[in-house]
This record gives structure tokens, sequence and C-alpha cells, in this order.
């Protein structure tokens, strides 16, 4: 079986100065929920970009390694041509049209070749996922709560028919219940419509939750991996990203652990 | 303080002072010399026609270097430039005309219309950025224009104002070659007023605010103030200049400020290279000297006595087109040529100056 | 009577000029200030397809408009398309030194001089008597009734269509429409044919009524302040600029100063910029975006 995404070696250069990301690899299967966890600065978002294809924005790079989608290389196509062959972005801010209508915003996109029986399908499940938006309909998306707009977003991005999905920072300023609400939903739209999900996110606890397999990045450089539950029960994991056990490390302990991570990386 | 510094090679200076002095290294100094003793024997073997077309670089660099200090480094756009030249222009030919107003006269009070017409200029800006600021000035500078005309057709001058040649200690100021000194003399001012107001504390708080406005009101500059500084100092030199204008041209009429006039000198600040006020006096010689060698171009071309007729044509488009040019494919000007040369030779055989080089 | 029916006629032409730099604006950021000009390159083509297909008027006509259309899209594609990601006073520069360019490429082609492609289609332009004493050209009213018929075609497109949308969608925010697969370079292409077609079909009515020569440029320029006084990025309120400004602009030279004509709309442009500087029906989040 051929992994739906692969990103080998990747290697991402801002303005021909600064490494971003040096040499991450990840593996994203058909129908899988992987999730790319790190602080700020890691190159998670950057990773990101460079799978959607909007690097060139910002004055990046793909300077070594490859990303493959279903086998086929795309790092050097146009974002649009990326989200056509089924790779579709949920970005973290901006992720709604304001001044369009909740309806409009679900019609203005361009999926690749789908028959209008198909569109309507992905627009009726929508609604079906998130019931809200039917009510919102005539809305204007400039008026919605954080919540409301974040589903609208995920709504959106479905119906261009992917077959990744990538998510980047799910629970950024949410309520925790809007976030498991959002997470619930997720996963049903994994289970119901095999689309794949890559989750990029700050809150480790949100993402492994959901993900079956999950990417540690620091500095630019994987630095763990494994799937959700394994990764969970990690005690770099339950001590760095989890919150711990609540008492202090010593300073020397912290020392430690960087000097491990540089060691993997 | 005559401390050498290396220019190229990093960053040595240690203390504030050693930013002060303009001239820093010893090829600055050298070539700065050159330089002047160049434009000063200049003259002495032009032909009036060289004398003519150096005077008016001159006359375009003050318009170009104050438009640079307000587009250039506060990042407040204007496309009303002409209708402050006209201000100057008009101020200088009306003082003359009525009150018989002598030269040294004239010239200090267009500076002072200029200014207020910069605070009238500016006070959009305090409400208005980017686009909406620039559309601003362009209405002005068709009000402006249309005053000037109304002022003509009223006084019955309908072909224009004639302006005497302003007289300097008892002789009149005809003469091609004092008139270069004097252009030279009002240019290099110019320069230097320019110079002195971006290296101290005025010139830093543009900077912030052309790099961000609310990220220097919150490093506690008043954004207000220095915004309409700006545009007063600015107008104040522009006015001047106009006011030179007309009485070198020793006429003054509407006509010769129409909105394109306004775009030239955009033009000059653009094919110069923004934030530069090299870039600008690059940009004033180029946009002048232009119209003259495409002219001179377009006669080497054969059947050049039927194409007379099509020279303002030509001119025109080929004036666009090398505007489209520079805006597509060099937006650094003139002046990024010129660094990205420099650079080369002084890097090799390495290609990419490091991150934090000293000077830039 | 008669000054309502000319504030109608210049109202009509002020309205289907300056749909054209809402348009582009509304989609792309991009203020058009080639837009006189590449409204005059329509009227000059209509001039060229008339020479082309004579004694077929309505051919020429139709030729005209749809190149205008095909020319609009290109100057996007080879020149503005250049311009997306930089600043966006840059392509505002480049937008003015296009149109320096075509003036000077425009008298090197066709002349300076003043020219009339209504009698090169064999057209008549009789006046129309109007219900209390005022007349009206015939091609004065074709104006109005085209300019009624682009702003109703175009308030259904941009509703309705799919296309509308994305257009909108675009304009709001272009990152988005990339992500959610528009082709961002085809909607601004399509922004730019439609305004350079309304524009040129403005251009071109206005040709046939009054002649064409350089001085069309003018007119295209003052019709940008209508567009700015209504609000850029509102067609509705494009269309109430322009009977603001063309009913100030005729009352003015009527009762004050025949020479106010030139200044007025930028007149009452600045009026409104410091009353309220987004426009009567504009976004007010606009000005924070420029």
């Amino acid at each position: 079986m051929t992994a739906l995404l692969q990103v080998e070696q990747l290697e991402v250069v801002y303005q021909r100065a600064i490494t971003a990301v040096q040499g991450i690899s990840l593996v994203v299967q058909p129908n899988q929920i992987v999730a790319l966890l790190g602080t700020n600065g890691a190159g998670k978002s950057t990773t990101l970009r460079a799978i959607s294809g909007f690097l060139g924005l910002d004055d990046a790079r793909v300077t070594e390694g490859a990303v493959r989608f279903k086998g086929e290389r795309i790092e050097t196509l146009s974002p649009q041509d990326i989200t056509r062959r089924g790779i579709v972005l949920v970005p973290e801010r901006d992720k709604v049209f304001p001044n369009l209508t909740v309806a409009e915003n679900l019609i203005a996109n361009a999926p690749r070749g789908m028959t209008l029986a198909e569109r309507r399908r992905l627009h009726e499940l929508v609604h079906q996922y998130f019931p809200k938006l039917a009510e919102l309909k005539g809305r204007e998306a400039g008026y919605l709560s954080g919540g409301e707009r974040q589903m609208l977003a995920i709504a959106g991005a479905i119906v261009c028919g992917p077959a990744l999905l990538l998510v980047d920072e799910l629970s950024l300023g949410l309520a925790p219940v809007a976030v498991e609400e959002l997470t619930r939903r997720l996963v049903e739209i994994r289970r119901e419509l095999g689309i794949a999900i890559l989750l990029v996110e700050q809150s480790a606890a949100v993402a492994l939750e959901i993900a079956d397999h999950g990417y540690v990045l620091e500095n630019g450089r994987v630095v763990l991996d494994g799937d959700g539950p394994r990764l969970k029960s990690h005690p770099d994991i339950q001590e760095f990203y989890l919150g711990g056990s609540g008492e202090r490390r010593s300073y020397r302990t912290v020392k430690q652990y960087r000097r491990s991570r540089r060691w993997y990386g | 303080m005559s401390k050498s510094l290396p220019r190229a090679s990093g960053y040595f200076r240690t203390s504030y002072a050693d930013e002060l002095p303009l001239v820093q290294t010893t090829l600055q100094r050298l070539s700065l010399k050159a330089v002047l003793l160049a434009l000063l024997v200049f003259p002495f073997f032009a032909t009036s026609f060289q004398l003519d077309l150096a005077c008016q670089v001159f006359l375009a660099a003050i318009g170009a270097l104050s438009l640079m200090l307000l587009t250039g480094y506060a990042g407040q756009v204007s496309l009303g430039h002409a209708g402050l030249i006209a201000a100057g222009a008009f101020t200088a030919g009306i003082l003359a005309k009525e009150l018989n107003a002598p030269f040294w006269v004239t010239i200090p009070a267009a500076a002072v219309v200029g200014a207020l017409l910069g605070v009238v200029f500016g006070l959009p800006s305090l409400r208005l950025r980017g686009l909406y600021l620039a559309v601003s000035t362009l209405a002005l500078h068709f009000v402006v224009v249309y005053l000037g005309g109304e002022y003509e057709t009223k006084r019955g001058y309908s072909t224009g104002i004639v302006v005497d040649p302003p007289k300097l200690g008892g002789f009149e100021l005809i003469d091609g070659r004092l008139w270069y000194f004097v252009m030279l003399a009002f240019a290099v001012g110019t320069l230097l007023i320019c110079l002195n107001l971006l290296r101290g504390r005025t010139g830093r708080a543009w900077r912030a605010i052309h790099s961000h406005e609310t990220v220097a009101e919150a490093l506690g500059i008043g954004i207000a103030g220095y915004k309409l500084l700006a545009f007063v100092v600015s107008s104040a030199l522009t006015a001047v200049a106009g006011a030179l204008f007309a009485y070198y041209r020793g006429f003054v009429s509407v006509e010769a400020f129409s909105l394109f006039l306004s775009i030239q000198y955009v033009a000059m600040v653009i094919i110069g290279g923004m934030g530069s006020l090299l870039g600008a006096i690059l940009g004033a010689v180029f946009v002048t000297l232009f119209p003259y060698a495409i002219e001179n171009g377009m006669r080497l071309l054969p059947g050049a006595e039927k194409l007379a007729g099509a020279v303002f044509a030509v001119n025109y488009a080929a004036f666009g087109l090398v505007m489209v040019l520079f805006l597509v494919f060099e937006p650094q000007g003139l002046v990024g040529i010129w660094k990205r040369l420099q650079s080369y030779f002084v890097l090799w055989p390495f290609k990419h100056r490091p991150l934090a080089s000293g000077r830039r | 009577m008669q000054l309502y029916v000319n504030i109608a006629v210049l109202a009509s032409i002020y309205a289907l000029i300056a749909c054209g730099y809402v348009l582009i604006y509304r989609v792309s950021r991009v203020l058009n200030l080639a837009h006189g000009e590449l409204m005059m390159l329509g009227s000059y083509l209509l001039l060229t397809t008339a020479s082309l297909f004579t004694g077929h008027p309505y051919l020429a006509f139709a030729a005209a408009a749809l190149l205008a259309l095909v020319v609009g899209a290109l100057v996007y594609l080879f020149l503005l398309r250049r311009m997306t990601g930089e600043m966006v006073l840059a392509a505002v520069l480049t937008t003015v030194a296009l149109g320096i360019l075509l003036r000077g490429v425009m008298v090197l082609i066709w002349s300076a001089s003043q020219q009339y492609p209504r009698e090169a289609l064999g057209w008549a332009n009789p006046a129309i008597a109007l219900p209390g004493g005022a007349r009206i050209s015939t091609f004065a009213l074709l104006l109005i009734l085209s300019t009624a018929a682009v702003y109703l075609s175009l308030f259904v497109f941009l509703r309705f269509s799919r296309w509308g949308i994305r257009m909108r969608a675009a304009g709001q925010n272009p990152l988005l429409a990339a992500q959610r697969g528009i082709s961002l370079h085809g909607v601004y292409a399509l922004a730019w044919g439609l305004s350079t077609f309304t524009g040129g079909l403005a251009g071109m009515l206005l040709a046939m009524d009054s002649g064409l020569d350089g001085t069309m440029v003018v007119i295209g320029l003052k019709a940008f302040p209508a567009a700015l006084v209504g609000g850029l990025d509102s067609l509705v309120g494009a269309l109430l600029g322009s009977l603001i400004i063309a009913a100030a602009e005729i009352f003015l030279i009527h009762h004050v100063d025949p020479l106010l004509s030139d200044v007025v709309p930028f007149l009452v442009l600045i009026a409104m910029l410091v009353i309220r500087p987004w426009g009567l029906l504009g976004t007010k989040e606009e000005l924070d975006r420029v």
C-alpha cells in the first residue's frame, strides 16, 4: 500500500538564509489522523505550508527533499493545483470569507472535476455534521463566533472533496467544549468519508486524543514519533507537552532533556 | 573625527558619534571631492544646451529629493507633487508681477506657501493611508492647478504670467553659467537639508512610521506631528523648486503642471530607487535626460523627418514602457543595480552578504 | 428639464466607467488608473473594426466589445500578474505607467485628431424629444440604457453565479480562495476583462455620441472620484457616487463657472475623504487594508 502523503527529508529555507525545516520526514496513510506537535518555531506551520504549496508568499523555498501525494511529487505545484489534487488546508487565521454568507462561503470553491450530484451530496453531508451551519445559512461569515467560524472553515474545506485535510491549529482560541465537538466531528468525518487528516497543534492533549500517529518537531527536526497512545505515555511528552506531574524539574533535568533531543535529531 | 572606517567588511563603530559624520571612509571623501570638482568645472566646458540640461536636472533633483523624503522615507505617498511645484511657481510669479517683489522675497515666500500647502496636503494623511492618501493628494493637485488657471483667466493672463529674470545684487540673472551655479547651490542645499533631517531623530521617526505606524506610536513617536512635518518640509522644498522654475523659464502657466509632471516625479523616485537620496538624484537625471535621449535616438533612425511629428507620442510611450519595466523587473531602481554591482565587486568571490551585515 | 436630462446622461457615463474601477478594486485591491486609457482604447478599437467590417456595423461593434474584453484580460495576464504579491502601490503605479504607454501608442497608431466612429459605422444620431421639452440624442439614451443593463447583469452575476461568488471571495481573502482551489489568476483576469469591457463600452458609446479624441482620458479620470465617493468596493455606491458628482458638476457649471468642470469631481472627492473616507456605501475596514 502506498502512503497517501509522504514527506521525505524536507528542507525549507526562508529568504535564502533561515532554515526553518531541516530534514523532516513523515508519512500519512490513507484514512489516518496524524498529529504534528511542537512549540512555536518548531517548523510545524512551515511543513504544512510546504505541503499545501504556500511557501512562495513568504519567500521561502523547498531546497531539499520531496513531498509525494499518492506517489506524485507535488512540492513544485501551485497551491490551487495541490488543492485540486485533493489536499485542502484549513488555515490558522482568516479561515472564512467575512463578507460572504455562510451558504456562499460553501459555494465559493473550485473543486476538481466533481459532478453536480457529488457536490450536492457533500453539501448535505456537511450540513449533517454541522447542523448549525444550516441554521446560519444567510448570515455573513464575519459575524460568526470563533467556534462557528472553525466549523465553517472545516465544512468549506470538505466541500472541496479532499483526500487529505490539513488542519492548522484546530484549538487555537476556542473553548474546550467547542474543541471537543470539533475533534469528534473530525473523527466522524475521517470514519465516514475516508478523509485522512494531518493536524498541526500546539495543544498536545487535543491532538493526541484523536491521532493515530504523532510527530514531535523541534528546531525543524522530528525528534520523536510513534502511534498516538504510545506517544501520549512517553515520559518526555508527559513532561513537556502535557504538563507533567506538576513538580518542578531542576535545571539539570531540563538541560539533560535538551541534550538528548539534540542527540536524537 | 577623521577616523577612516572600512566599508564592507563589518561594523566597526563603537560610539554613536561614529555614526554622525556624513563622509565616513577615505574612498567616500575622495569620490565626493572628485564629484564636486567635476560639478564646478563642468560649466566652463559645456555648451549652453548642456548647461540648460544641467539646470533642469538640478531643478528636478530638488523636487525628487523632497518627494523621496516624503515617500521613500516617511512612506507617505503623494501624487500631487506637480500641484506643489505649481504653487511655488505661481507664488513667485504673482508676487513678482503684482508687487514687483525681488528674488530674495519670492523664494522664501514660495517656501512659506509650500509649507502651508504641505499642511493641507498632509492633513488627509492623518486619517488616510496608502491608496486613499495618494488619491487625496491627486485631488488636491487638481484643485491647486484649477486655482492657478482661475487666476490666469481672471487677471487676463490667459496664456501665462511672464516673470522677469531675478536681480542678484544689481545685475540680472540671465547667463546660463550663472544659473547653473544658482541651481547647483539650491540642489546641494536641498541635499544637505535632507541628509541632516534623515540622520537625526526626525529621520528615525519617519522611518519608524514608514515601517509600522502602530508600533511607531507605541514607541512614543508622535505620528501626526511627524507626518505633517514630512509633508511641510517636502512641500516647502518643492515649492522653492517651483519658484526657481518660474524664474528660470521666465514664464508660468498651468499647462506646465499637468498630472503627467506629478507622475514624472513619482517615476524619478521609483526609477532611482525607493528609500535612497542617491536614488532620487539618479532618477532625476534619468527622467530629465530621457526625452532628449529618445529624440536623439529617433534622429538616427531612417526617415527621421517623417517621424518628427511623432516624437511626442514616442516619448510618452517610451517613458511609460521604461516605468513599467522598472516596476516589474527592477523595483529597487537604479540604486538597486548600483548596489548589486558594488557588492558583487566587494564580496567577490562570494555571492551573498552575511545576514547581519554592517552597512547596507 | 434639460438640466436633469444632462445630469442623467453624465451620471450614466460616469457610472458605466466607474463600475470598471470598482470591479478591479473589489477583486484585486488595485486601483486601475489606466482605466481612462483602456476605455479610449476600446473606442479606437471600434474605429478599426468599423473599417474592417464595412457595412456590418453591428458585427463591428460586437467585435470591438469582445476585443476590449480580451485586451483587459491580456493586460492582467502579461503585466499586472507580475505585480501580485508586490506592494499595492507598486501595482497602482504600474497602471499609471501603463496608461502613459497606452496614450503614446494610441496617438502613434490612430493619431491625435478628432475622429467619428459613428460615421464610419454609418449610423445617425437623431435627437429625441422628451416630454417636458428636453431633448436627448439617441446614443445618449442608449448610454443610459446600457448602463442600466450592465449594472443589472453585474449585480446578478456577482450575487448568484458561481464565478461571481468566487470573484467576491477572492477579493475578500485571496489566500483562502487559493486554498479552496479558486484560480486567482483566472478570477483577476476575468475582472480585468469585464472592467475593460464595460469601460470600452462607455468609450464607444461616448465616441459615437460626440466623437473621439485624447480628451476622453479626462472623462475616465473624472469618473474615478465617482467610484471613490460611492465606496470603492460597492457597485451601488458607484451608481450613487456618479449621480452625486454629475449633479454637482452640471449645477456648478450652469450656475457658477464653466471652468469648474474639471475640478468639481475632485472637490467632491476631497469633501468625501474628509467626512467619510471609505465612501458612502464602502466597507470601513477597507481603509486599513491598503
